[in-house]
């Protein structure tokens, strides 16, 4: 809930290009991340004070019948109301489904996994890959935050190494042999951009008004806000999801202008994870002393 | 075993903390008191709203039992005459436990409840007493505190004990979960043990909430 | 089929300065090839309802009508793509036919790529093949009300492939127009004949 006159304020300064945590329109909040350093594929990221947890985790089951060659892959993001009191504990709210449907669609529905790459026994034994996400704290952007920590979790998750001897699965532990990445076919980046729009409806629709627009909207930038655009895109330049449920109409031209220019983000946000995961990477590295197992170490 | 806490990690909620004790993670948000949904209110108590969410997976009958025990735990713990026809919501959310499995919940309840004592505390929530959970194994005999999931899985019996704490002394049993193979002579004996490790936490607790105080609150000009 | 402005059901429901839009999508199990069961919780019919509700709240004149509920169920009877599309410009006919007042009208087409060449208005085994997007227009401008894109398509041929669907969308506005003028001629003359 946010006072008629926070709102005028909000949108007035908005207006002026001013935000209330002196970002610039088309910056995004700080990130910070916490990889697990004992597991894999658990991340904690803070994004402004939006946090998420997400935990990858694998299991052997058995596939759709329809799909025999297919591992099964599911992201579950149920909000709590840990992340805020406008979420119900036991009722799903319409913008909580939003939220799961876009990052499932962002990630699930693009093939950011490679599912057949899980395959152990077609039609009968296959990986079962989970993606539990957990939102802690709300401070806007769920979306972007959300799909963000699970394509991190994703990519640094690995799963245990496993053999076949006479049909019989034998799964070797972390320990004993080196686990295995999942294999990921793109990364797609999720970026929301929020419209403000001091003008009546009669004089967006009839005349020529600018829209406001703004990324990475806090919590009070999302409740003030008078519609939204979800933009996933992956480095190779594809759009992968365009997702407008109606509120103030935008301009063709603009849409791609955002597009374009949100290019620049999703370069950025990938190699950030690049960077993140590489340095963990080597940290385990040197930790675990794995340069003694490589062939050419003297032992 | 390592104790780490954290509170105030959350800021949409009135009271949060993190607790890391092993390998298990949780971290609980306490919001409260607020306006009650219509069935939930109570005429002359506050009523409690207590979530378990699990680290891996959907909740499920495991974490409904949790959320039973913790529930009939902290009733008669918080001041709840003190808040009517309001609602407190406790969501404690485990990040890393392990081993995902329906008989041992042990570390997994004893953390809930020491991470909810922090997140209360954080929330200003009044209290009648102070109170302090410690998890058990005993194997052959050996009385082992905090045990690891693989120790805990070979044990004769495991138990949660949380102690009521007043002026620093173990006051009164407020929970006793045990199960496993045992004699009544071993529960006698485990609980006497575990005055002094409760006693202990609770020096932890002690000191820790005093730093917190120094941190939060501006004393002296 | 369009009923309201009326009392809203729940007096929460109510919203003192504006009307409230509800939408209730309901897919007939022999609507596809494939019968399937498809109930209304299923979160791609919550999402496609949330989406008509919140494009439409911003066309009708909602402050017209405070304190009250414009319901709106839509049965969907036979898919071969477009199905937003479908959904849209049926929600804004039937609002019109209702007499409800809108600023404009609200068409929508799907577009595709296949390649390089963008083509309109997809059925389902185009829809199934290629990347489509659906959008909306608002009246005839460029302005765009409602957008989904569930495919990958290449950055840099979006604005091609947007070209042709707003078009495309103002020749739906077009059809749409006609096709209303003509019953609103015929009712007309009904009136003046009795």
């Amino acid at each position: 809930m946010i006072s008629a006159n926070e709102r005028l304020f909000l949108i007035e300064s908005l207006k002026n290009g001013i935000r209330q945590d002196s970002r610039k329109l088309d910056q995004l909040r700080e990130t910070h991340i916490y990889i697990s350093p004992e597991e894999y594929g658990y991340v904690e990221v803070s994004w402004g004070h939006t946090k998420v947890s997400v935990r990858v985790s694998a299991a052997i089951d058995k596939p759709f019948e329809d799909r025999p060659f297919e591992g099964i892959f599911s992201i579950n993001c149920d909000i709590s109301s840990m992340a805020s009191q406008k979420f119900d504990n036991y009722k799903v709210g319409n913008d909580e489904v939003l939220i799961g449907r876009i990052i499932e669609k962002a990630i699930r529905r693009s093939n950011a996994v490679d599912l057949e790459n899980l395959c152990i026994v077609a039609g009968s034994k296959v990986w079962k890959i989970q993606v539990d996400a957990n939102f802690l704290n709300y401070d806007g952007g769920l979306i972007d935050v959300g799909s963000f920590a699970v394509m991190l979790a994703l990519q640094h998750f690995k799963k245990p190494d496993i053999s076949i001897e006479d049909d019989v699965v034998i799964v070797h532990d972390v320990d004993q042999r080196q686990p295995v990445p999942l294999s990921i076919l793109h990364v797609p980046v999720c970026l929301t951009y929020s419209f403000f729009t001091p003008y009546t409806r009669e004089q967006i629709l009839k005349g020529d008004t600018e829209e406001i627009w703004a990324m990475d909207a806090t919590m009070k930038e999302e409740e003030v806000r008078d519609g939204m655009l979800v933009i996933t895109m992956n480095k190779n330049r594809e759009l992968i999801q365009l997702s407008k449920n109606g509120g103030v109409p935008i301009d063709a031209s603009l849409l791609v202008e955002l597009g374009m220019k949100g290019m620049q983000e999703v370069d950025r946000l990938t190699d950030m994870m690049r960077d993140v995961l590489k340095k963990d990477e080597k940290e385990r590295y040197e930790r675990g002393n794995l340069k003694l197992l490589e062939v050419g170490a003297a032992r | 075993m390592s104790h780490q806490v954290e509170t105030g990690v959350l800021s949409r909620s009135d009271g949060s903390a993190q607790l890391t004790i092993g390998s298990t993670k949780v971290i609980t948000s306490v919001n409260g008191p607020t306006e009650p949904k219509a069935r939930q209110e109570l005429p002359n108590l506050a009523s409690l709203e207590i979530v378990i969410r699990p680290a891996q997976g959907l909740p499920t009958t495991r974490e409904k039992l949790l959320e039973d025990k913790l529930r009939s735990l902290l009733q008669t713990i918080i001041i709840r005459y003190k808040y009517p026809r309001q609602l407190i919501q406790i969501v404690v959310q485990f990040l890393s436990s392990e081993g995902k499995s329906n008989v041992f919940t042990n570390n997994e309840l004893s953390a809930a409840i020491n991470c909810a004592f922090y997140a209360l505390i954080d929330a200003n929530i009044a209290l009648n007493y102070s109170f302090a959970a410690v998890s058990v194994s005993l194997n052959e005999g050996k009385y082992l505190k905090d045990p690891a999931w693989k120790q805990l899985s070979e044990s004769d019996s495991h138990h949660v004990i949380c102690f009521s704490i007043q002026d620093g002394k173990a006051e009164k049993l407020l929970l006793l979960e045990s199960q496993g193979d045992f004699s009544e002579e071993e529960v006698f004996d485990t609980i006497a043990k575990s005055v002094a490790e409760c006693e202990k936490v609770h020096q932890d607790q002690r000191k820790f909430i005093g730093e917190k105080i120094d941190r939060d609150f501006i004393w002296k000009a | 089929m369009v009923q309201g402005p009326m009392e809203p059901s729940l007096r929460s429901q109510a919203n003192t300065t504006e009307a409230t839009i509800e939408v209730n999508v309901n897919v007939a199990n022999f609507s596809t090839f494939e019968r399937k069961k498809r109930t209304r919780t299923e979160k791609r019919i919550v999402e496609l309802k949330a989406t008509l509700e919140k494009t439409f709240e911003q066309s009708v004149m909602c402050n017209l009508y405070p304190r009250t509920v414009i319901q709106v169920d839509i049965h969907v009877l036979a898919q071969d793509g477009g199905l937003l599309a479908g959904m849209t410009n049926a929600m804004t006919l039937a609002l019109i036919d209702a007499g409800i007042a809108m600023y404009d009208y609200v068409s929508s087409v799907s577009a595709g790529l296949h390649d390089q060449t963008p083509l309109l208005d997809l059925n389902s085994l185009e829809e199934n093949d290629m990347s489509a997007i659906t959008i909306g227009v608002v009246g005839k401008s460029e302005k765009l009300a409602l957008l989904m894109l569930e495919d990958k398509m290449p950055l840099d041929q979006l604005e091609s492939v947007l070209a042709i669907a707003i078009a495309g969308s103002h020749r739906i506005q077009d059809l749409m127009d006609t096709e209303l003028r003509r019953q609103g001629n015929i009712r007309a003359s009904k009136m003046t004949q009795s």
